[in-house]
């Protein structure tokens, strides 16, 4: 009985060992597999701005040849960039996009951040409804607010202005900025600031000394995403100004009668300062928009 | 002088009671632990005491002095939390020096604790790392040091070895009861671990629902249950318990279980009197039963359903009438299951319950 | 002790998150409630449909009728009144000047009172042009009557206190703008004949001041017009097809190529954070800078045709994006779309798919299901809450593509809804329709989310 029980052992182990090698050799293909949709979704990602990147820093020769060529392989020239920043209303838009984006993140931040720490760490009759409200607001569409936003503004005589639009784009931000920072004061525990009250603290000072440190990353995080937002709101901002244009109203505005280099230059340097920023903070981009699904 | 006084707090949230009128009374430099299951209302107590949570009605004194509504910090208390509640932005050392730069303690004085209660701990190499990427057993020193350097009159503990590993509990169970005696505090230590209670605790206060059942020296908690959930709640395995009926015969008081006699205590036949007829529940501890491998008179037969061999002991499943009894064995009894073995009830340790009240009775 | 001894607490209320989240609310009901409602009302509320027609010339007078806008009036007389200062400079605002003057008339008497400002010439101004002195004009003539009366209050019809011959020079005490008014005769919405006085601000005068028309009313009136205007403006139908054609094109590729990303991230490949920081990058572009981009793909010159004729697949550049080639524009703004908010689709399935426990995925495997089976059976529906979410999301931002539509088509040969509005408001200076519009696309979103909603429910009934 034991020889057989043996001579039964290697049989299995033989075929197990077949069965492995062929499961290692077909993982081995999915991982391939993967790696290759990855990298193709990637190229079909950077393919396009890699190509207007190579437009915006070249000659404006180059960005009028045709077949077109990218970098490596056409002559590298702050040229066009420099043409897109000397026409008309672009450095003036670049900066009443600063101090929109700027006014937008300091407001939204200051009124998101009490209402984002309430949300999180106070149950109160209503909380719900008020975080109901907030993604309902969240979902709202743009392009149904800025209009009214636009009348009620020319009425109250503050339109065509950086404050009015910031005013307007802290509304949009609001929101997401509101769920966002709660999410952010939600990830450190409560246990924490009762830690520090047990151990001298006024709720104040459990406040500065725990729970500031630890969600001020997180905060900042969440207003370079603000500014990004704003940075790149365009169609509120078309309806909202006339003369004081930001960077996108005025590419946009120029857009129809604008030569190409214009365009491709305008387009890149809109993205570049997002996607800076994007970087710094990928780490909370689930803190960001994860919140949505919630 | 530490001593802790409460009386008739409740605690409600909306309409479920946590905490229902409970007083209790802690000495000074007393080891209490509050013992129960989940929802039992003894972290709700605890938070009271530390002052997280406002007691509703009723008062809390420490030392003498009225603290009900105090807010923590003015209580003189530190506190170790069951998830450890580090700072995760300050290095260990700070952890610990937190309490003590709060109340303001000059720099040479708080070095001093800091490195005390981390000798006490032997965290020292870890003074200067932060918490981040601490283990569980760590950062549960961390914590504790956290809590002794303050060397306030009255600690509280809230599951402080519940997120630890069954080995890691062990030792920290007995390191722990080592510095508290050395630290002399007067504790408050809430767990739901029997085990933990039995074998740290100077006093047990047992809860359930909100109230508080017993409160005891351990080997009374264990040995004399006030009623039958501490029973069934403490000890390992719980104490078992069987139906019987009280019945007259010949103007002797007996139980019989099935067809099965048995007989009580002298002691306990004035009350068991008044239950003549009535149904009764026997309780005894497992380990509390002889059991004989050849029939005697005053031993109930019983077959043997499964057979458990624990090393120190083996444990039996057997089944009496409706109930499940488990019955300890030296390990060297020799039995299967399927075998028929015969229980002997010592009259000593058998506690009699009410069946209406689950009250044990006590002459 | 006994029980009374012991205290009882006062339960009181925590305020603090109330003070907390009051600035939030405040803001949004300012800057987002209000206005919203202040939009819906614009779409079906006309400010300017009525002309109110007073009793007298003046602004608080009984109103005795309304003349819509537009119909035409016969003036029957004019009368100067007072207008307050920051009303001055209104668009067909007609105004008489009044002077007060002190001067002696043939008697010597010295008279005080209103003349209008077509009977004093000025000669004498301070600095800063308030005119101090001046002289009687002469009347021009010969049946009027010489003299120049002089009223007690700016306005003929009030006393006259005096005469004062030409030439007379007189002091000029004080100066009154006025705003005419017209006696009007007119009709109401029902054709009964109204009249009374109305500012001159509000009537369009024809050549020989005895006719004018309503140019703008004073009162609202509720009316339909605006709407009645969006949808038959001829932009609208087209809008309204495109925007819908884009949204069914648009969302089904974004959830598929959405979940293939999610799956590739959650493959946990090495150089995962690589591939999820490259997959996120379309999150923090703007519309425009997109539309931009796939502009730099399509047009004719660009990268698309660039790399067919490299590859030798043509001779000379083909036109993408031109009124004759509207499909290529629709691709062009759906693969733009694609590229750019695939993302947040990504994000939230990977958000989704993080909850499942990977156990979950192993167990299915061990009971032999491959990829399909698995994504089939196991992970879209345990997707189905993200997913659903996801849904809504990106139904209502799919209603509000824009600037890649104006990059890619300039708004005209393919436009959406979102694109009207803006037309609308910018382009035409109709604030109302532009509301409309907006009121529309509102609606639509709504409906799309209710849908979507009531689907799912019933979808789980069935389930249930």
């Amino acid at each position: 009985m034991s020889v057989q029980s043996e001579a039964m052992t290697v049989q299995v182990s033989e075929e197990v060992l077949a069965l492995h090698r062929r499961m290692q050799r077909r993982r081995k293909l999915n991982r391939g597999f993967t790696y290759l949709v990855g990298i193709l979704i990637a190229l079909w990602i950077l393919g396009p701005l890699y190509f207007l990147g190579s437009m915006a820093l070249t000659t404006q020769e180059a960005v009028r040849a045709y077949p077109k060529g990218v970098l490596p392989f056409i002559p590298f020239s702050l040229d066009t960039m420099r043409f897109f920043l000397n026409s008309a209303g672009i450095v003036p838009g670049v900066i009443n996009s600063v101090i929109v984006a700027a006014i937008t993140l300091v407001l939204s931040t200051l009124i998101a951040a009490p209402a984002g720490y309430a949300t999180s760490r106070f149950l109160f009759p209503g909380r719900d409804f008020f975080r109901l409200s907030i993604l309902a607001v969240r979902a709202f569409p743009i392009v149904v607010l800025a209009v009214p936003l636009a009348v009620v503004f020319i009425s109250l005589g503050i339109y065509d202005s950086v404050y009015s639009l910031a005013l307007m784009h802290t509304a949009l931000t609001l929101p997401t900025t509101i769920l966002v920072i709660g999410s952010v004061f939600a990830s450190i525990p409560y246990e924490l600031e009762e830690a520090a009250m047990v151990f001298g603290c006024t709720p104040v000072q459990a406040f500065r000394h725990i729970v500031l440190p630890l969600v001020l990353p997180g905060i900042a995080a969440s207003a370079i995403f603000t500014f990004v937002m704003s940075w790149n709101e365009v169609f509120a901002a078309s309806i909202l100004t006339v003369q004081n244009r930001t960077l996108p109203a005025q590419v946009l505005f120029a857009l129809s009668n604008s030569s190409e280099a214009y365009q491709f230059a305008g387009g890149f340097f809109m993205m570049v300062p997002s996607l800076i920023f994007m970087f710094f903070i990928r780490r909370y981009l689930f803190n960001m928009w994860g919140q949505i699904t919630k | 002088m530490a001593e802790i006084r409460i009386e008739h707090v409740t605690k409600r949230f909306g309409d479920f009671v946590a905490v229902n009128d409970v007083s209790l009374t802690i000495e000074d430099q007393e080891f209490v632990v509050l013992l129960g299951p989940s929802g039992c209302g003894k972290t709700t107590l605890l938070r009271a005491i530390a002052g997280l949570g406002m007691a509703d009605e009723g008062r809390i004194t420490i030392g003498g002095r009225d603290v009900t509504y105090l807010p923590p910090r003015e209580r003189n208390i530190s506190m170790v939390f069951q998830s450890y509640a580090i700072f995760p932005h300050m290095k260990v050392y700070d952890n610990i020096a937190f309490g003590l730069k709060m109340h303001k303690f000059d720099k040479e004085e708080i070095d001093r604790r800091v490195r005390e209660a981390a000798e006490m701990l032997h965290i020292e190499e870890l003074l200067d790392r932060y918490p981040g990427a601490m283990s569980g057993g760590q950062r549960q020193r961390v914590a504790v040091a956290r809590a002794i350097a303050m060397k306030s009159q009255v600690l509280l503990m809230d599951e402080p070895l519940s997120n630890l590993d069954a080995l890691l509990r062990l030792e920290m169970r007995a390191e722990l009861k080592r510095l508290l005696r050395e630290i002399k505090a007067t504790t408050i230590y809430v767990t739901h671990d029997q085990i933990e209670a039995l074998s740290m605790g100077d006093r047990i206060a047992v809860m359930k629902d909100g109230a508080i059942q017993q409160y005891d020296h351990p080997s009374v908690v264990y040995d004399l249950p006030a009623n039958q959930f501490i029973g069934g709640f403490i000890g390992n395995p719980p104490m078992n318990f069987m139906h019987g009926q009280v019945q007259r015969v010949d103007g002797r008081v007996q139980v019989r279980i099935g067809d099965f006699a048995l007989t009580p205590a002298e002691a306990m036949l004035p009350i068991l009197q008044s239950y003549d007829g009535k149904p009764i529940i026997i309780g005894i501890r497992a380990e509390n039963m002889e059991t004989l491998n050849q029939p005697a008179a005053d031993a109930l037969e019983v077959e043997v359903l499964v057979v458990e061999p624990l090393g120190s002991q083996n444990l039996l499943t057997v089944h009496i009438g409706q109930d499940i009894v488990k019955v300890s064995t030296h390990p060297t009894f020799k039995v299967e299951p399927g075998m028929k073995v015969w229980l002997r009830f010592p009259a000593d340790k058998i506690r009699w319950v009410d069946s209406d009240s689950g009250r044990v009775l006590y002459p | 002790m006994s029980l009374s001894e012991i205290p009882k607490r006062r339960k009181k209320r925590n305020w603090a998150p109330y003070i907390l989240i009051m600035p939030a609310l405040l803001y949004l009901a300012l800057f987002f409630a209000w206005p919203m409602a202040r939009g819906l009302v614009l779409a079906v509320w006309d400010d300017e449909a009525l002309l109110s027609i007073h009793a007298e010339a003046q602004r608080d007078s009984a109103v005795v009728g309304h003349i819509p806008q537009n119909a035409h009036l016969d003036i029957l007389d004019q009368q100067g009144n007072f207008v307050p200062e920051e009303e001055l400079n209104l668009e067909n605002m007609l105004t008489e000047t009044w002077f007060r003057v002190k001067g002696e008339d043939a008697e010597g008497n010295t008279i005080e009172g209103w003349a209008p400002d077509s009977r004093i010439r000025v000669r004498e101004e301070a600095e800063d042009g308030t005119p101090l002195a001046g002289t009687v004009r002469t009347k021009l003539g010969t049946k009027a009557d010489p003299l120049t009366s002089v009223y007690a209050e700016p306005n003929k019809h009030s006393q006259v206190v005096g005469k004062l011959e030409a030439r007379t020079r007189v002091e000029i005490v004080d100066v009154a703008l006025l705003e005419v008014w017209y006696r009007v005769r007119g009709e109401n919405e029902k054709g009964e004949p109204v009249e009374g006085w109305a500012q001159s601000r509000y009537i369009q005068v024809f050549g020989d001041e005895s006719r004018g028309r309503v140019d703008r009313g004073n009162t609202g009136q509720l009316t339909t017009k605006f709407i009645d205007k969006m949808i038959h403006d001829r932009f609208f139908l087209p809008a309204l097809r495109n925007t819908l054609l884009l949204m069914v094109i648009i969302i089904p590729t974004q959830f598929v190529l959405a979940i293939i990303m999610a799956l590739v991230i959650q493959a946990r490949l090495k150089g995962n954070t690589i591939f999820l920081y490259i997959f996120a990058i379309p999150l923090g572009v703007s519309d425009l800078a997109v539309g931009i981009l796939w502009f730099s793909v399509f047009t004719q010159n660009g990268l698309l045709n660039s790399i067919l004729q490299y590859l030798g697949l043509i001779s000379h550049p083909s036109p993408y994006l031109t009124a004759e080639t509207r499909h290529w524009i629709i691709i062009a703004i759906w693969l733009a779309e694609v590229w750019r908010a695939t993302s947040i689709v990504m994000v939230i399935v990977v958000s989704g798919l993080q909850a499942i426990s990977d156990e979950v995925l192993e167990a299915a495997e061990l009971f032999g299901a491959n990829l399909w089976q698995r994504i089939r059976h196991v992970i879209l529906p345990l997707l189905k809450p993200s997913l659903q979410v996801a849904l809504i999301l990106r139904t209502i931002l799919a209603l509000q593509v824009f600037a890649v539509v104006i990059a890619l088509s300039g708004g005209d040969v393919v436009t959406v809804l979102a694109n009207e509005t803006f037309r609308q408001y910018s382009d035409f200076r109709n604030p109302n329709v532009a509301a409309a519009y907006a009121g529309f696309i509102l609606l639509l979103s709504m409906i799309s989310a209710i849908i979507y909603l009531r689907t799912i429910r019933t979808q789980e009934e069935l389930a249930a």
